[in-house]
């Protein structure tokens, strides 16, 4: 089925598919909702603007995500950016983003310290993670979101489990 | 011989194809080391899935965002967004970097010969992006994705003339080795925002990616979170690879 990104039929069909997918993309890369939300919204406003053809949802998708994950990861490396500026500046105690205000009250304690551990990936793993984990993509999905091989892929998401396993044992989460 | 943690994840992702994967649960079947490392892992795997946003969080979100473009976008439900919004996409950025390639712009109010609007056919399209590379210029309609490449040398002279003539320019011809773009940035308050220095590129406020020798390498750039991105979204170069300047 033919997608035309600026047709509003078309285009409120693939948003209602593949904004929770998008979001927790987002999300998962920033762990901020509000700037997910903004990247999210940035992302559908281009999509439908630049009325694009695509020749099934499932190409729309990876085309979203992958604007999305673009926003995202130069979102967090600005952020840090400017952290380590701020830091040289206030050299105060930092704030743990999984443990403030009405969040903590929401959050298991677990669930904060798996999105941290997953937060504290280095980039290229972090990617393929959200990507399998919480975008739900196979292999070869992500191979084709990302522009890698499929066995880059299967290196990257053995080493990022590698990764969050040695985070979690430090930190001794009870997981399920 | 037992199982790496590669194989039992990709086995765990359920990527693993016949016969290995027959192979794996039955190793797995007789292997109690083996499957207790299997176990840890899907634990790890259930762990991060489990700590994924929940749908209830991702509602407000969802109907926020699409009540925002229903209002800006859709035109409250009745469809297809207004001839100015389709029109404003081709920026004065974008055309002067083509004309820019051949002839020096002047937009000014000196020497007017008038605005014939009637003559010749756009040979830019009006519904669409320009991508200029170094010898080519490719065409992509929005409409329908579709691209063309031309060379320059395909447009005549006289088409590029009666193109811009037709859009109200004065058009004054000038030979290859007068560096046009320089002249516009007197003209037009064009600025240096950022820099490629492994490239040695210059991003300009008109959205043009020059080389050293003021060849244009790409259009419709912007700069977004430090770092240079196409108009599609790709990101060209990344925020660690670009040198933004001050004013910005």
């Amino acid at each position: 089925m033919e997608i035309r990104s600026g047709d509003e039929l078309a285009f409120r069909q693939v948003y209602d598919k593949v904004f929770p997918v998008v979001m927790k993309v987002a999300y998962h890369v920033t762990y901020n909702q509000d700037v997910a939300e903004d990247i999210c919204q940035d992302a559908f406003i281009r999509f439908y603007d630049k009325d694009m053809s695509f020749p099934s949802m499932d190409d729309a998708k990876f085309w979203l995500i992958r604007v999305v994950k673009n926003l995202s990861i130069n979102h967090v490396k600005r952020k840090m950016r400017e952290s380590a500026s701020l830091e040289k500046v206030m050299k105060g105690p930092q704030v743990n983003p999984f443990k403030d205000g009405a969040s903590e009250l929401i959050l298991k304690e677990s669930t904060a310290v798996v999105r941290k551990a997953v937060s504290e990936l280095p980039e290229i793993y972090k990617t393929v993670i959200v990507l399998r984990e919480y975008a739900g993509l196979n292999y070869k999905e992500i191979a084709e979101v990302l522009k890698i091989s499929e066995s880059n892929v299967k290196v990257r998401v053995h080493r990022a489990r590698k990764e969050l396993e040695a985070t979690l044992d430090r930190e001794e989460v009870d997981v399920p | 011989m037992c199982l790496d943690d590669q194989i039992l994840n990709t086995y765990l992702d359920n990527e693993l194809t016949e016969p290995w994967k027959d192979q794996v649960e039955e190793h797995l079947g007789y292997c109690q080391s083996c499957r207790i490392r299997y176990q840890k892992l899907l634990k790890i795997s259930d762990a991060v899935k489990s700590s994924e946003l929940t749908d209830a969080e991702i509602q407000p979100h969802k109907d926020r965002v699409l009540s925002m473009i229903e209002k800006n976008y859709l035109a409250n439900g009745k469809g297809k967004k207004s001839f100015l919004r389709r029109t404003f996409r081709l920026s004065a950025s974008q055309m002067i970097g083509v004309a820019a390639a051949f002839v020096v712009v002047f937009v000014g109010s000196w020497a007017v010969i008038g605005n014939r609007s009637s003559s010749g056919s756009s040979i830019i399209l009006e519904d669409g992006t320009t991508t200029i590379g170094m010898d080519k210029i490719t065409l992509t309609r929005y409409s329908d994705n579709s691209s063309t490449s031309k060379s320059l040398d395909e447009y005549t002279l006289d088409e590029i003339i009666k193109h811009l003539d037709a859009r109200g320019y004065d058009v004054n011809i000038s030979v290859k080795s007068i560096q046009p773009l320089l002249l516009d940035r007197f003209e037009t308050g064009v600025t240096e925002i950022a820099r490629i220095e492994k490239d040695d590129i210059t991003i300009t406020s008109d959205g043009l990616a020059k080389d050293a020798g003021g060849t244009i390498v790409a259009s419709g750039v912007k700069l977004v979170d430090n770092a240079i991105v196409a108009s599609d979204g790709t990101v060209l170069w990344t925020a660690d690879e670009t040198t933004v300047m001050e004013s910005n």
